[in-house]
């Protein structure tokens, strides 16, 4: 029984390792402070191309969604991986054909919005695309 | 023969039954995210049961997963991870001595569940969104294999001396 405690502690303490490590190396760092940010909502087939522009101190783009989720009409689904934004400008999404893509400065974002950090004058686009 | 046909509805019998079990098992721990017992169920019943029964049985369960929560493009994947999980296990039965070894496979599954999705779901939505799918899971695939090495060196062992013992009795009183 020793023997397995041993290797469920060193397995624990490996995990612990890799956790610390994606938080220092892989998981995106929020930037302190205010800054100037540009949010554009692309619904194609509804006509809607609209651009707001914030200045924020959150660090998350999520922060940021939540804290005007009224004004941009917006509403999330939690699912294991974070939030996932499935409506806005009050266009809900059809879950099995359709979603809202993010690009981050005309770039395809690479994690979901909870994972977004802000920077200063960047401009994050929501494009309503088929899956 | 009538032996054989009795055999045959036995094996039928419980084959629907083990599916139940993996299916309830992998729903009674659903409020967890990826802590699961189903990679155990999959490693004990193919080394009880063997690979073609349980291999039946995956399929089984795949297929009740569409019914639960719609058809999904994770699912397809279903379909080749889990036959992968007990061929491995049937393949390595010979070699592996202990429970720490099924506890390592089930391990090494866990921290490799998200980049073998990715490489899935990279066929339909593009290596990009495959690179960010497993990003993203990284820290879930990080609990998934570690806790699948806890639950499979605990429960391993005596979960397989129950389901042997179980075994003899079902199919001695046939």
């Amino acid at each position: 029984m020793n023997k397995k405690i041993t290797a469920i502690v060193i397995v624990l303490v490996v995990a612990l390792l890799g956790f610390l490590g994606y938080r220092a190396f892989i998981s995106p760092k929020g930037v302190e402070g205010g800054k100037e940010v540009t949010i554009n909502i692309i619904v194609e087939k509804e006509g809607i191309d609209e651009t707001f522009k914030y200045n924020t101190d959150h660090e998350f783009l999520i922060e940021l969604l939540e804290e005007k989720q009224e004004e941009l009409d917006i509403s999330f689904e939690e699912f294991d991986l974070g939030k996932m934004v499935t409506g806005m400008m009050g266009y809900e999404v059809d879950p099995t054909s359709e979603y809202f893509h993010i690009y981050i400065n005309g770039e395809d974002a690479m994690t979901g919005v909870g994972e977004i950090p802000l920077n200063n004058e960047d401009i994050y686009t929501f494009e309503l695309k088929n899956l | 023969m009538e032996a054989m046909k009795a055999m045959k509805v036995k094996d039928i019998i419980l084959i629907g039954i083990l599916s139940a079990t993996i299916t309830a098992g992998k729903l009674a721990l659903s409020f967890i995210p990826n802590i699961e017992i189903v990679t155990l169920l999959f490693i004990t019943y193919t080394i009880v049961f063997g690979y073609k029964k349980t291999l039946l049985i995956s399929i089984i369960f795949s297929t009740t997963e569409i019914f639960i929560y719609g058809f999904n493009t994770w699912l397809l994947g279903y379909y080749l991870i889990w036959p992968l999980l007990i061929l491995l296990t049937a393949l390595m039965k010979k070699i592996i001595k202990s429970e720490y070894g099924y506890a390592t496979i089930g391990a090494i599954f866990g921290y490799g569940f998200g980049f073998f999705f990715a490489i899935v779901e990279s066929f339909f939505y593009g290596i990009a969104y495959g690179w960010v799918y497993w990003l993203r899971g990284l820290l879930f695939d990080l609990v998934h294999g570690t806790s699948n090495f806890i639950i499979i060196l605990i429960l391993f062992n005596p979960l397989k001396n129950l389901l042997f013992k179980l075994k003899r009795t079902y199919y001695n009183n046939s």
